[in-house]
């Protein structure tokens, strides 16, 4: 079943334009120019109950401009949204009770209070009687693992806690869907890592529907089994994380020691990315030479050592916002 | 919808008192902020007390009558800013983006927003006002007016800096137009209105509507009259009705932004 339907979505900004220095302002003043900014142009796309979904794309493809229209932040100009059967536009507040939203750029938490006193008065602004938010804050507090800084002003937490904070407080009200607007941003690997775990963890027990957006690929890798792709506000790639790697992982990265020097220029197929005399890396391309052909020319008896390797995600994922560009 | 508008005032209410709450942190700063704005609010009066030596009344009002006046308007302006502060700051939340919070709550956006801070300091303004009715004379149904008056006419300025502020949906930066309007208000609304004349006048029941906010109340605190009082709630709920209108018409415009911001 779907709870997100999104249908020829477009949102366009009216930007003011102006020349260069103090006489490109006064001529602005007389006459302003202004620039539209097609946001988000056209897009379509629904997501089933349960799922976790990346939105992904370069800095000013339109990802947090859709995600505002979702949430009722935004009006679009046309098209329609239809989140578990409520229309953002005419029903924000009953849609708000259904949606939690987490925007890692905007802090929604008092930093003079506890994240306890917090979660009390999300509770109080959702209408959720004081003992179920009690109920709540204490479920919630085992499976963030709180229970070391639940009573330490905000303002004294460090960034992972204050984001493990910030999702707490968008669940109180029990959401069907969350919206998290890259929710690891600023943090460093192992912080990124916890806060995965957690957001996997409260996606298997209360079956949350989660759309993520992230620019970092691991967060997207690690968590979200299908990928939208957006880019200069269009979608390029709507697909299975499973069905990506599987149609752009045609390419191998192998880097071997070599006993002797091999000499693979004008070879077809094979794109050499290092060469320091015994120690070789190419890139194999599998549809035009398979990997073992590529270790027949480097010859097994002279290889010493090797590692055959995936292109990473994060080059895939450039390869495709480029072809975007195009 | 009674069980909606309750849990507003709720929401409203602890929104206030932690926005308190987070100005106590530092009491030094708290209090001196309020002795200063009482301070300063009684230095003006020192100008009044020269006047009425040289004359008996000014304007139609006598010195008792001024202390009113001053205490009025700064429980006008003091409830206005003490419990809706951030009204006077919509303009900036609408350009910096900064309503998107509020937007995903399911509560009011406009009341939710401008109960978000408090004026310390506007504590101070209150005290006095109080202090002014003392002098004046205080009873149980100059009381009960005076604070009617000053919630009524707190209400009014806030819908002006509503209505002020959310043209920023349309023409941008207009701080400053919505600032000289609120102090505009503040500057006439101590002086006794009949000494203006003219297209001063004609402000005070328009764009500058301090007819509504201290001289008619004024009137009706020292001799009550019911078609008087029931002007000033119709022009109450007339303006707090625009406030809501253009806000919610300009909302639709609002673009948020990107910009990284945290509520301290």
């Amino acid at each position: 079943m779907a709870v997100i339907t999104v249908k020829n979505l477009s949102k366009s900004f009216k930007v003011k334009t102006k020349e260069k220095g103090l006489k490109g302002s006064l001529k602005s003043i007389i006459k302003t120019k202004y620039k539209i900014i097609k946001a988000v142009k056209n897009i379509s796309f629904s997501v089933e109950k349960g799922e976790m979904i990346a939105f992904i794309g370069p800095n000013g493809a339109g990802k947090s401009t859709s995600i505002k229209m979702m949430t009722g932040i935004l009006y679009p100009d046309k098209g329609s949204i239809d989140i578990l059967g409520l229309n953002p536009v005419k029903e924000r507040k009953k849609l708000a009770y259904e949606i939690g939203c987490v925007f890692g750029q905007k802090e929604q938490l008092w930093t003079h209070l506890t994240p306890y006193d917090n979660f009390r008065f999300f509770g109080a602004i959702y209408d959720i009687p004081n003992s179920r938010v009690e109920k709540k804050i204490n479920e919630l507090k085992e499976l963030f693992e709180l229970d070391d800084f639940i009573n330490t002003p905000v303002r004294n937490l460090s960034l992972g806690q204050r984001i493990r904070c910030e999702i707490v407080a968008s669940l109180i009200h029990e959401p069907k869907i969350l919206f998290l607007d890259e929710p690891t941003i600023g943090l460093d690997p192992v912080v990124k890592e916890n806060i995965r775990v957690l957001i996997k963890r409260m996606n298997k027990e209360y079956k949350t529907t989660v759309v993520l957006t992230s620019h970092d690929v691991s967060d997207i890798e690690k968590l979200c089994k299908r990928v939208i792709i957006v880019n200069n506000g269009s979608i390029v790639l709507d697909d299975t994380m499973e069905n990506l790697k599987y149609h752009y992982l045609n390419k191998k990265i192998v880097d071997a020691k070599m006993k002797e020097q091999v000499n693979l220029d004008d070879e077809d197929g094979i794109t050499i990315l290092k060469d320091k005399g015994y120690n070789l890396k190419i890139e194999v391309d599998t549809k035009k030479k398979s990997v073992s052909d590529a270790l027949k020319l480097l010859n097994p008896d002279n290889i010493i050592d090797i590692n055959i390797s995936n292109v990473p995600l994060e080059q895939i994922i450039s390869d495709i916002y480029k072809e975007g560009d195009k | 919808m009674l069980t909606a508008v309750k849990n507003q005032i709720k929401v409203s209410f602890l929104s206030t008192r932690y926005a308190l709450e987070r100005e106590m942190l530092n009491k030094v700063t708290f209090i001196t902020n309020i002795i200063f704005m009482i301070l300063n609010n009684s230095c003006f009066i020192v100008q009044w007390i020269i006047l009425y030596s040289i004359k008996d009344n000014i304007g139609g009002l006598g010195f008792k009558e001024l202390l009113l006046l001053w205490g009025l308007a700064a429980g006008t302006f003091g409830f206005a800013r003490f419990f809706c502060e951030s009204a006077f700051n919509i303009s900036d939340a609408i350009n910096k983006g900064t309503l998107d919070n509020y937007l995903v709550q399911p509560k009011n956006v406009l009341l939710s927003y401008i109960t978000s801070t408090v004026q310390v300091s506007c504590l101070g303004d209150m005290l006095y006002a109080y202090i002014m009715l003392f002098i004046y004379g205080i009873t149980v149904k100059s009381f009960i007016l005076f604070t009617f008056f000053c919630i009524n006419g707190a209400l009014i300025v806030v819908a002006l800096a509503i209505i002020f502020g959310s043209l920023s949906f349309w023409f941008g930066r207009v701080e400053l137009v919505a600032d000289t309007m609120n102090s505009l208000m503040v500057n006439f609304a101590t002086y006794p209105d009949g000494i203006f004349k003219g297209i001063v006048k004609i402000l005070f029941y328009t764009i500058i509507p301090l007819e509504f906010v201290n001289y008619i109340p004024i009137r009706l605190i020292i001799d009550f009259n019911l078609n008087s009082f029931i002007i000033v709630i119709a022009v109450t709920i007339f303006f707090i009705s625009l406030a809501f209108i253009i806000f919610y018409q300009g909302l639709k415009r609002y673009s948020s932004s990107n910009l990284m911001n945290v509520r301290i």
